[in-house]
């Protein structure tokens, strides 16, 4: 009897687990303040804690649905792909755009969101660049200006791909968090990020002297459908976060993380 | 000119390679209009809903920029408004409103109208109201293109609808058209096996259960199945046959019932045949009388001109007899010159009559021989009653008789006294 109660039990376990082993999942946070010790996610009250934790309760959601026990990391996003590509995680929530160069390294999920990319500033830097070159500041016209952009972002592999001709100084910085840092600090007169990171680091900054500044950017490489990312030829995985994320969509529950972080929901 | 036939099993295939030629056409023209409906459905599901779910993200979009623009005026202090001109931005910035040109345009009107009021309004409170009444303008714009997209959307999939819809329409159509075809060639296939197989094979049918001697060879129409035609010309051979077989059995039957030379009953077949009516006559109660007569001085005759002679007066006696007697009447020939009757239905008085006539005809007839004399023979005639006891013992009778006759002098007619 005890030996059938024993394969009964393991039979259930089996059969509810379709993903067995435990995945290791990177989140990418905001600010490098919030990789706590031992990996564990920063307290709420850190500043810009809220950035990261729609995509903590995202992770976290899809891992539910797929039924896996997840170990999360909490990382800077310029860890997340080298660590998915080698193998050290499984997983990778960083809200990355799908490219050519990155489909090489490693696999890409179904969309889960999509995005743009806008600049951030000040409006004077903005008004002294307009006076300067004759025209208001924009992606497309950039020029003898020094841009932060986070490390590994599209935004920092755009602009150090017209740098050069554009006399243009690229700020490369660990997070979104430390490219803003830049311009409160002077180190940079913008920043490049996605326009959730900007808005996030805009609405929150008490020094009320920065915004987005020029007309948002969607081609370039700087927008589009963002992506989980994982180790290539895990098709199994990947059918499983695809099926996670179709229903996290269709049920609203996508929505309502959204809604709980943001006051606006776009997807 | 022969009409043509055809081997079945060349029609059959021909029935078989045109019903399935038929049916692979109508399979392709429906599976070319079953792609053509998966591929409406497919572009409906992969491109058209997409883009249809596009344009209502693009209209919430816009609907959230007019909403938040909103939320700017309503904003009580300068840092509310600034946390919503944040929002404005940032909804603005979306890829969906990005990449129309109809909706970058309004969102970056509506960024730098909102932005110009944050700025008029930290120097000059009071301009909000105005700044609000050319909003009014703006928020309409923004309300009139959610509409626009929206519309835009639904046609879109109403446009796809209507091309599925068509193409279904379409397909059933040809789904009816296909099956009325086939429906068609089934029946036409029917009643070609109904007329040229199952028809003439009931015909033959009929025919072989009622094929006899007795009717004349079974008549079929002309068929095209050369099968059929064969198994008709068989049953007309096997008529044929039996035809033949019956008229040689009847030969057979009466070379072996006759008697050689004067075509009379053999003795067997008129024992056989007048046991017979013996016994029906005395199961009945009816007359019946026998008798035995002998040519005289018969032994003589063929002495004196030969056995050849002696057979053609056999000969003719016989036909002689042939003529005289009734045909109820059974006469063969006994043996030698003697021969024996048989006269149903006749008392001995009546048959007395008779052989009494005979005789005397017989004795007045002149007989031509062969090598040119006449010559007339007489009979001698011992009549017995058979209407009771065997036939043999009528017949040992009338032997009896006959001996009487000839011993009183031939050429005369006893009759035989009754049995006991």
């Amino acid at each position: 009897m005890a030996a059938l109660r024993t394969i009964l039990l393991t039979s259930a376990m089996v059969s509810g687990t379709p993903q067995a082993a435990d995945l290791r999942v990177a989140v990418r946070v905001q600010d490098e303040a919030q990789v706590a010790p031992y990996g564990e996610l920063a307290p709420s009250s850190t500043p810009r804690a809220d950035l990261v934790a729609a995509t903590d309760e995202l992770a976290r959601e899809v891992c539910r649905r797929i039924r896996s026990r997840c170990a999360i990391s909490y990382v800077t996003f310029g860890e997340i792909l080298p660590g998915v590509e080698d193998g050290r995680f499984d997983l990778g929530f960083g809200n990355f755009l799908r490219t050519p160069e990155r489909e090489g390294r490693v696999a890409f999920s179904d969309p889960i969101f999509r995005s743009a990319s806008r600049l951030v500033g000040s409006p004077a830097t903005a008004k002294t660049f307009a006076a300067r070159f004759g025209q208001p500041v924009s992606v497309d016209n950039l020029r003898g200006v020094r841009v932060a952009a986070m490390e590994g972002s599209q935004a920092q592999a755009f602009l150090d791909g017209i740098a050069a001709g554009r006399d243009l100084t690229v700020v490369a910085t660990a997070t979104t968090a430390a490219a803003f840092d830049a311009l409160r600090d002077g180190s940079a007169d913008f920043a490049l990020m996605s326009i959730r990171s900007g808005y996030a680091l805009i609405s929150h900054d008490k020094s009320r002297r920065f915004g987005f500044v020029g007309p948002a950017v969607a081609d370039h490489g700087l927008g589009d459908t963002v992506h989980i990312i994982l180790p290539r030829h895990r098709d199994k995985l990947r059918r499983s976060v695809n099926r996670a994320i179709a229903e996290i969509r269709a049920d609203g529950t996508g929505h309502r993380i959204v809604r709980r972080h943001f006051p606006v929901n776009l997807d | 000119m022969l009409p043509r036939r055809y081997p079945a099993n060349q029609v059959f295939a021909l029935l078989a390679a045109a019903f399935a030629l038929l049916f692979a056409i109508v399979i392709v023209v429906l599976a070319i209009d079953q792609e053509r409906v998966r591929e409406s459905s497919q572009r409906l599901q992969q491109q058209t809903v997409p883009k249809i779910i596009r344009f209502q993200r693009l209209a919430r979009n816009l609907d959230q920029l007019r909403h938040e623009g909103e939320q700017f005026f309503a904003a009580e202090t300068p840092e509310d408004r600034r946390q919503a001109l944040h929002l404005v931005m940032l909804v603005a910035s979306h890829p969906s409103i990005v990449e129309h040109p109809q909706a970058a345009a309004a969102a970056r009107d509506t960024e730098v109208f909102l932005t110009e009021t944050k700025d008029l309004a930290a120097q000059q409170p009071a301009s909000l109201k105005v700044q609000h009444a050319k909003w009014q303008q703006i928020s309409r714009r923004l309300s009139l293109l959610v509409d626009d997209t929206l519309i835009e959307g639904a046609n879109l999939a109403t446009a796809d609808l209507e091309d599925v819809a068509a193409a279904m329409l379409l397909t059933r159509y040809k789904l009816m058209g296909a099956t009325a075809l086939i429906g068609g060639f089934l029946a036409l296939l029917l009643f070609l096996l109904r007329q040229h197989l199952l028809r003439p094979l009931r015909r033959i049918d009929r025919a072989l259960s009622s094929l006899s001697v007795h009717r004349p060879a079974p008549k079929f129409p002309d068929v095209r199945l050369a099968e059929i035609h064969a198994v008709e010309e068989a049953t007309r051979r096997l008529h044929d046959a039996m035809v033949s077989s019956d008229a040689a059995r009847r030969e057979l039957q009466l070379l072996a019932n006759r008697d050689d030379l004067t075509g009379l009953m053999n003795r067997r077949h008129f024992m056989e045949s007048a046991a017979a009516e013996l016994r029906r006559a005395q199961r009945y109660g009816r007359p019946t009388a026998v008798a035995l007569g002998d040519l005289d001085f018969f032994k003589s005759l063929n002495d004196t001109y030969g056995h050849g002679a002696g057979d053609a007066v056999l000969r003719t006696f016989a036909e002689l007899l042939t003529e005289s007697l009734r045909q109820s009447d059974l006469v063969c020939r006994y043996g030698g010159e003697e021969f024996a009757f048989l006269f149903p239905e006749s008392t001995v008085e009546q048959a007395h009559i008779l052989v009494e006539r005979f005789r005397e005809r017989c004795a007045a007839h002149e007989i031509q021989l062969p090598d040119g004399p006449l010559v007339r023979v007489t009979l001698s005639i011992g009549l017995a009653n058979a209407g009771k006891g065997p036939i043999e013992a009528a017949l040992q009778r009338a032997d009896l008789a006959l001996y009487e006759a000839k011993r009183l002098g031939r050429n005369r007619v006893i009759v035989a006294a009754e049995a006991d």
